[in-house]
């Protein structure tokens, strides 16, 4: 099995080196003051607030977050594709070699969708047309994007399946209904990549899938990033799978991003409380399971999060009085492997003590 | 003491909550008044109605089958007799009938619906066996090759036949909705509580869909004056009391309604006696369905 | 291809299953008939000086079965007299068997009902889907309301008041049966031209029967795909418009062969109303007619063939339906 995906992997790059596009380079991305708000019957609520997150050309990041913390809604603002009632109110979203996507419309944002922009569903989520091939959505997918090779698009997306362990013909010839849930993932990331997008957004990419199965595609992920030269962003409630995969790591809560920097700095050393939370809530392999602690509370919804002061301090250990009433500002540290950044009152005030 | 007055102060807001939730669905599309307004209106027709006309409506010699006048708004039929007024008197046999169909259907529909999905396993494959090839039988051939074999022209006995052939439907609907509500764990929860079946059944299924349930039965109603008035429309049925489905029969086929222009007004005095009702239950349901569905009230 | 045999087989099942209690439901009702129609034809046939056996004889033909003998023996020779397509005789059409009288007429009920059920399909789907995409503004509201008023009024309304308006008030169409008289039956331009002209206001009242209910079911049905994750996706990928709107439109049309089927069945069980209304000489005229000339043997094969013309329905709606669906071609169950 292994020495056969080795063979795949060179005939594979052979090919593409000797059939090269016009190559693309891995974009950068600069997201600054981006607030996302859904129209509610309580007015407009912000599902998120003021993030600014920046994705080096080349780079994995990893945005983490329970549910409602605002990491999908921020996901599909890469793509200006917040669904109503939701809209972007402010901000923008910078993409190297496209421009700010938050003032996109029409067709040039639909070009930008696929062509430069590839986005790969949950595999619990039906993405696929299930009347119709995969074969057949992929020249769907072509003809829409303009391809004059619709041969050349199908050897494409057969080597990428091919690539993946998946045997490329008999993929574009089943329906949906007729693939497992990691065979439609990777159908996903094919779909995301065959144009040639260089930057790609997953949401949830092992959610539902069975353990062999996400370990799987977490090697394909980093694999197939790293030959394509791409940049990434994973999005995923499970900080194993940052861990995995991510240079970097975000922390989302409640809209708002509480920490971010190197993922071995911030798993080695959380700061925030929030953070510090989430990993501690990890069960390990080896060691007591009541080691790992369940953090107490819920999540905020969009209603019930807090307009002002810090978005975490109900289920804060570190709360003061200053959280209630003052938004924690991002404190930036450079560091060798990158920014540092975390908002909380309580780092700042013992940092200068 | 103090739970009690608490449980009903709770249940007191409640009502008000609903009463509120009523208006504010009525407000926003004003013209599920009329729908309510029309619904009351026919109740009203068929209860006091025959009451403000003679027993033998006059007849006029002179005016046989006349156009709409002054005199008489749409008209007369062949007897010379005005037509509102066989419309009005004519809609208790029609409304009676209706509801004793709808009282039946909805009945025996929820019987059956509920024993199905609460039992379910074998006793769910005949029944629900047996309901689909109710439904497959085309009711109104049915209907007509039983009028050779039973007479059934009071408005008791037409409603019972309707309704007997009537609730293939309902009990379908409340055997779907009973099982998603096993689904939700609504049952288990209550087995669980150690409630006996009569319990689980009586106090937290039937009024869980009681609302669903007088929705069908509104438009059992409807159906049920569609069959009957077709019945008598038809000719297959002999004549019982004057009724709407009579008074079609007269004009299209003795009258020649279709055929004289100054017929119509004898033709359109029960068609448009049966648009309105139909305009006023499809309104009231419309209503209904927002009222009790939330998913539909939020978009 | 395995997986479409075996409904087809299941289908079938249930529907001789059904044909059976159908043609049993109309066999104990002609035995059932106040005042004996078999015995008194027997009864009648000797009078005229028949010999009693010659009788018997005729009468059998007449009602496919005994006129003597236990209930239970006149089934049976009801029934096996079903298989080999012996329905009796008509008597209002000069002892002609009931099964060529059924096929005369068929072709009247059918035609009209398939016509009006095609247009009403057409229209319906595209208001449908023009009803869910502008479901939350005032022409979005009309829509659906006059669908439910027209899925809700009965089909004589509607062909009264066709035939009122365009037949009485400004007659511009005829409502007087299926074809002029003076016309040669065949393939010359004035047969045809009248046979079209008649079939207006019978296949319009089908149509608009029909019509409300498929604009009902299209519109839920555009607005669940609406919200399917799949769409989005497709959105998401940079799918030209009109792609994205025909997967709505083809995985929104699916679940309305289903309602085809029931819609078909709508139509033929209404036929009585409109033949009687526009003078059509087909099955549910036969039916009517049959029961006011007591003719049984007829009403028993009329109830039948229009109970199995649903059943037959039912059956090609689901076909196509296997056929294109492919969750439904590869043996999955499709859940929703």
């Amino acid at each position: 099995m292994s020495e056969r995906s080795e063979v795949t992997i060179k005939q594979s790059t052979a090919a593409r080196e000797a059939a090269a596009p016009p190559r693309k380079e891995a974009p950068g991305v600069r997201i600054s003051g981006l607030t996302v708000v859904y129209k509610t019957p309580a007015g407009e609520l912000p599902a998120v607030r003021d993030v600014s997150l920046t994705l080096e050309p080349g780079s994995i990041t990893g945005i983490v977050g329970e549910s409602g913390s605002g990491k999908s809604t921020l996901a599909l603002s890469l793509l200006n594709a917040v669904q109503p009632p939701g809209r972007i109110s402010t901000g923008s979203v910078e993409i190297d070699g496209l421009g700010d996507v938050v003032g996109f419309r029409g067709e040039r944002l639909r070009k930008a969708r696929g062509q430069h922009i590839g986005y790969v569903f949950q595999a619990a989520q039906n993405s696929l047309n299930p009347l119709k091939t995969v074969g057949k959505q992929l020249l769907d997918l072509g003809r829409s994007h303009g391809v004059d090779d619709l041969r050349g698009l199908v050897r494409e997306a057969k080597e990428l399946l091919g690539r993946m362990g998946l045997d490329g013909a008999r993929v574009l010839d089943s329906h949906q209904h007729e693939l497992s849930g990691g065979m439609r993932q990777r159908v996903g990331i094919m779909l995301a990549l065959v144009l040639n997008a260089h930057l790609v957004v997953l949401d949830e990419p092992t959610t539902a899938l069975d353990m062999i199965t996400q370990a799987n595609i977490l090697k394909i992920v980093r694999e197939v990033h790293a030959e394509r030269g791409l940049t990434t962003l994973v999005i995923t409630h499970d900080i194993g799978v940052v861990a995995e995969v991510a240079d970097r790591l975000a922390v989302m809560y409640g809209g708002r991003l509480v920490e971010q920097g190197p993922t071995r700095q911030v798993l080695a050393a959380p700061r925030h409380p929030y953070t510090r939370g989430l990993i501690k809530a990890i069960p390990r392999l080896v060691g007591d399971i009541d080691e790992a602690q369940a953090l107490p509370g819920r999540p905020p919804t969009l209603v019930t999060v807090p307009k002002e002061g810090c978005v975490f301090r109900e289920r804060c250990a570190l709360r003061m009085d200053v959280c209630d009433t003052v938004d924690p500002q991002a404190r930036v540290d450079e560091g060798a492997y990158g920014p540092r950044i975390v908002a909380c009152h309580a780092v700042t005030v013992k940092e200068r003590a | 003491m103090s739970v009690l007055l608490e449980s009903s102060s709770t249940s007191a807001t409640m009502r008000r909550n609903f009463w509120a939730g009523v208006w504010r669905v009525m407000k926003r599309k004003p013209s599920r008044m009329v729908g309510v307004v029309l619904v009351l209106g026919f109740a009203f027709m068929g209860v006091f109605g025959p009451m403000f006309y003679p027993a033998q409506l006059p007849r006029d010699p002179n005016l046989i089958t006349s156009p709409p006048s002054a005199q008489h708004w749409l008209g007369t039929d062949d007897q010379g007799r005005d037509v509102i007024a066989l419309v009005v008197t004519g809609s208790r046999y029609v409304l009676l009938a209706a509801l004793v169909t709808a009282l039946i259907t909805v009945v025996v529909g929820t019987g059956i619906g509920l024993f199905s999905g609460f039992k379910r396993g074998r006793w769910d494959t005949v029944l629900m066996r047996l309901t689909d090839m109710k439904l497959t039988i085309p009711g109104l051939p049915l209907l007509l090759v039983l009028s050779t074999v039973w007479k059934f022209g009071s408005p008791t006995q037409m409603g019972l036949v309707l309704g007997l052939l009537g609730w293939g439907g309902v009990a379908r609907a409340v055997r779907s909705q009973t099982l998603s509500l096993r689904e939700r764990g609504f049952i288990e929860a209550a087995r669980g509580l150690g409630l006996s079946t009569t319990h689980i059944v009586g106090k937290e299924l039937l009024p869980s869909m009681a609302p669903y349930i007088a929705m069908n039965m509104l438009i059992a109603v409807t159906g049920g004056v569609y069959a009957q008035v077709g019945l008598f429309f038809l000719g297959v049925l002999p004549y019982e009391s004057n009724n709407w489905g009579q008074m079609l029969n007269t004009a299209v086929f003795r009258s020649g309604a279709l055929t004289v222009p100054s017929g119509l007004g004898f033709l359109i005095g029960p068609l448009l006696a049966i648009l309105l009702l139909t305009l006023a239950i499809v309104l009231v349901v419309d209503a209904m369905d927002e009222i009790f569905n939330p998913r539909l009230r939020e978009e | 291809m395995g997986v479409i045999a075996r409904r087809l087989a299941g289908h079938l099942a249930r529907g001789i299953v059904m044909i059976l209690v159908v043609a049993t439901i109309s066999f104990f009702i002609v035995r059932s008939i106040p005042g004996d129609p078999v015995a008194a034809n027997v009864q009648k046939l000797i009078q005229q000086g028949m010999d009693p056996v010659a009788a018997e004889q005729a009468t059998r033909v007449l009602y496919g079965f005994q006129p003597r003998g236990t209930l239970w023996h006149q089934y049976i020779d009801y029934m096996s007299g079903l298989f080999t397509f012996n329905l009796g005789q008509s008597v209002s059409h000069a002892g002609q068997p009931v099964t060529q009288v059924l096929g005369e007429a068929a072709k009247w009920t059918v035609l009209p009902v398939l016509a009006g059920t095609l247009l009403s399909f057409l229209v319906g789907i595209v208001l449908g889907v023009y009803a869910a995409i502008k479901r939350s503004g005032k022409l979005g509201d009309v829509l659906a309301i006059s669908g439910s008023l027209l899925h809700g009024v009965p089909q004589y309304v509607l062909g009264l008041l066709l035939s009122a308006v365009f037949a009485t008030l400004i007659p511009i169409l005829p409502a007087d049966g299926p074809v002029d008289i003076l016309y040669e039956p065949g393939f010359n331009a004035g047969y045809l031209g009248s046979l079209a002209q008649h079939a207006v206001l019978p296949v319009a009242t089908y149509a608009l029967a029909a019509y409300g209910g498929w604009i009902l079911a299209m519109k839920s049905s555009v607005v669940t795909v609406l919200g399917d994750d799949f769409i989005l996706a497709a959105e998401l990928r940079g799918m030209k418009r009109s792609i994205v709107f025909r997967y709505i439109a083809r995985n929104a049309i699916l679940p309305l062969f289903t309602i085809l089927a029931l819609s078909l069945g709508l139509l033929l069980g209404g036929a009585v109303f409109i033949e009687r209304i526009f003078n059509y000489p087909g099955l549910g005229l036969l039916l009517l007619d049959s029961i006011t000339m007591r003719d049984y043997a007829l009403m028993g094969g009329a109830f039948l063939l229009i109970t199995a013309a649903i059943i037959v329905a039912n059956i090609l709606a689901d076909l196509f339906y296997s056929v294109i669906d492919p969750r439904v071609r590869g043996g999955e169950e499709v859940s929703t």
